[in-house]
């Protein structure tokens, strides 16, 4: 390491000169972005890699068989073997493993052994009732979480921001399906003014899913709001005492503009951070609030399963539910790296387009 | 001792110090203490208000709900400590020796650590719950294993700068083992961080484990639980809109003075500030793999 340190300015200094010419400079761009792009495809591959494996290794510790699914007690050794060959489990783990995510990739988790329907269907049937709250919490989530941090950091140290902190700690400190709870009260029983469960599709009638879909998307994402408004009024505050906030406020720019001009977008980075966090936990409330105001999605299909010892379901249901956190987390990196300007810099030509 | 007196001496940790004591003294003696048998079913007084006779009142089946609560308190705590021991277990050495054992042992344990913060708590559950037997030691590991990157986390990011302090190479060079070293010079540095995440996971687990009571997984019905408590009122919500005071009362109490503690625990020690959430998955991993090419071009490979 030693001998290193002194080597360092030479390589860097070498091409300093040689900059303007445009070749170079163009590697120089592109090849640390790519080297971030296979990085963070490496490191997806190997998390759904590991989660694929988590998930699969889940089943093959089970005990419960096809055959004691399908017929419970009455199944004789020979039914359990027959279907046991039916379902391919007498094979070596590995050769299953390597079936089963095979399968997978096409889109294939399998049937259930107890009803015999694919899989794949019964998720698809029941996914579009999780996904849509949860974006509708995720939605409401920023609003609220964006408009109390704002809000906090504009009146900091007022009442306003006491309030919104006190709000945030209290929440913080209760289970979403208790928030739930006290949602039903308020507007199902005492106000009577919102249906405490019960469920119309998104695509059958956009205002009466809403009328179903709010309670449950509005108790999933209150927790979420908190922390989105915890961690918004730090980064502002911290943004606002910067140097060019100060210099924006001295040239008589007003505290709204400086903040929602100025501010804002450098304030969102470690804010997306946190949405990025809670999306595991939106889809995993998701499951809280099915349970809570009766809703026909993937908790209940997954609880049912469980409850019958139907591997292929249960399994089915924890991996999508996580590639879709996967996925989820990427768009919420892709966007913090649009955010970040040292990051763009090394896309170059974009920052260039849009001054 | 000398941090337990610092803290004593901190308003808000004393609070959170006493509301601990007394859940505790509620789980271990509460169950002895309950005024009525918490499985009785006084069939004739179902869901009736606060009485003298039953202070909280009575639930859908006729069971006091003070005694329910006292002793209910026994399994919500035991089983969300079980399950922070099993994250502190797995998380702790695992987060140490990935500081100190290079960088190919690290890859694959942020890797895991990735893998298992993707994963929703509450499918997993499901998902263990259905595969391996639904119990409560089965839900405590699931969520001990999920929370274990939190440690993880907290201890690698107390390490990571130690190994090339000084006084460490120092000791090294005087011939301390690694042990010794971990021991005397890392362990001091890294404890305060573990005790505030851990009052932290404590307060997560308390939640997790109340939800999955709620969901029906971990606990099995008749025997009571914070969570448990709260999922059976949530049928009677129209008769006793109050009923889920209680047992949300006692579990804001209890989350809350954990918070507080680990707040002031961070503040009496100096330990640097634990993230209050699990960290994201490929956001300070790219950060990392960007150090260590700089290393690389550092050393001019």
């Amino acid at each position: 390491m030693s001998v290193a340190a002194p080597a360092r300015p030479e390589v860097t200094a070498v091409p300093a000169p040689v900059a303007p010419a445009t070749p170079p400079s163009v590697v120089r761009r592109t090849v640390p972005w790519l080297r971030s792009l296979a990085s963070v495809v490496a490191i997806t591959m190997t998390v759904l890699f590991l989660a694929s494996v988590i998930t699969f290794a889940l089943g093959a510790m089970s005990d419960s068989n096809p055959a004691a699914a399908a017929l419970g007690e009455t199944a004789t050794q020979e039914d359990i073997d027959r279907l046991n060959h039916e379902y391919g489990l007498d094979r070596h783990v590995v050769v299953q493993y390597l079936s089963w995510v095979g399968n997978a990739l096409n889109g294939d988790l399998g049937r259930s052994w107890f009803t015999t329907v694919p899989v794949t269907e019964s998720i698809a049937a029941a996914l579009p009732v999780d996904l849509s709250i949860a974006v509708l919490a995720l939605t409401l989530a920023i609003l609220i979480g964006g408009g109390a941090g704002i809000g906090a950091a504009l009146s900091n140290g007022g009442w306003f921001d006491r309030a919104v902190t006190l709000v945030c700690s209290l929440l913080a400190t209760l289970p979403p399906f208790v928030i739930g709870m006290a949602l039903i009260v308020l507007f199902s029983v005492k106000l009577e003014l919102l249906p405490a469960g019960g469920y119309v599709p998104l695509s059958e009638d956009p205002v009466q899913w809403l009328r179903f879909a709010i309670l449950p998307g509005l108790a999933l994402s209150l927790d979420v709001a908190a922390s989105i408004a915890r961690q918004l009024r730090t980064s502002l505050t911290g943004e606002l005492r910067e140097n060019y906030a100060v210099g924006a406020e001295m040239r008589g720019f007003g505290r709204r503009r400086v903040l929602f001009g100025h501010v804002l977008r450098n304030a969102a980075g470690p804010t997306l951070a946190v949405i990025g966090l809670a999306i595991p936990l939106i889809i995993g409330g998701a499951v809280m609030t099915e349970k809570l105001f009766g809703l026909p999605g993937v908790a209940q299909l997954a609880l049912q399963a469980a409850e019958r010892g139907d591997v292929p379901v249960v399994l089915g249901t924890l991996l999508t539910t996580t590639v879709i956190v996967v996925a989820a987390s990427l768009v919420i990196n892709v966007l913090q790296t649009a955010l970040n300007p040292v990051a763009r810099r090394g896309g170059g030509a974009t920052a260039g387009v849009r001054r | 001792m000398r941090t337990l007196a610092a803290l004593w001496r901190v308003p808000s940790a004393r609070f959170a110090m006493i509301v601990l004591l007394a859940v505790g003294f509620l789980a271990v003696l509460g169950g002895a203490l309950a005024p009525h048998d918490p499985l009785q079913q006084y069939t004739d007084r179902v869901l009736q208000g606060p009485s003298s006779d039953h202070l909280l009142g009575t639930d859908y089946v006729g069971r006091d709900v003070l005694s329910r609560l006292m002793e209910g308190t026994r399994l919500s705590v035991i089983g969300a400590l079980e399950a922070v021991v099993i994250g502190g277990l797995l998380g702790v050495p695992t987060g140490l020796a990935s500081a100190w054992l290079g960088p190919r042992l690290e890859w694959v344990t942020l890797r895991v650590s990735d893998t298992l913060v993707v994963l929703p708590f509450t499918v997993f559950a499901i998902a263990v719950a259905g595969t391996l037997g639904n119990g409560l030691q089965q839900a405590m590991i699931a969520i001990g294993i999920l929370i274990s990157p939190i440690f993880y986390r907290v201890t690698r990011a107390a390490t990571l700068g130690l190994r090339k302090v000084q006084y460490v190479e120092a000791a090294e060079l005087m011939g301390a083992t690694e042990w010794w070293t971990l021991r005397r010079h890392i362990w001091s540095k890294v404890l305060p961080n573990v005790a505030v995440a851990a009052a932290h996971a404590t307060g997560a687990a308390l939640l997790v484990v109340a939800s999955l009571a709620f969901l029906g997984l971990g606990v099995t019905p008749p025997a009571p639980t914070w969570g448990g408590m709260l999922s059976s009122d949530l049928g009677y919500l129209a008769q006793q809109p109050w009923a889920p005071v209680f047992p949300a009362a006692l579990m804001m109490a209890t989350v809350g003075s954990l918070n507080l503690l680990a707040d002031a625990i961070r503040d009496a020690t100096g330990a640097t500030a634990a993230p209050r959430r699990r960290r994201s998955t490929p956001a300070r991993p790219r950060e990392e793999q960007r150090d260590v090419s700089d290393t690389r071009d550092a050393v001019g490979v």
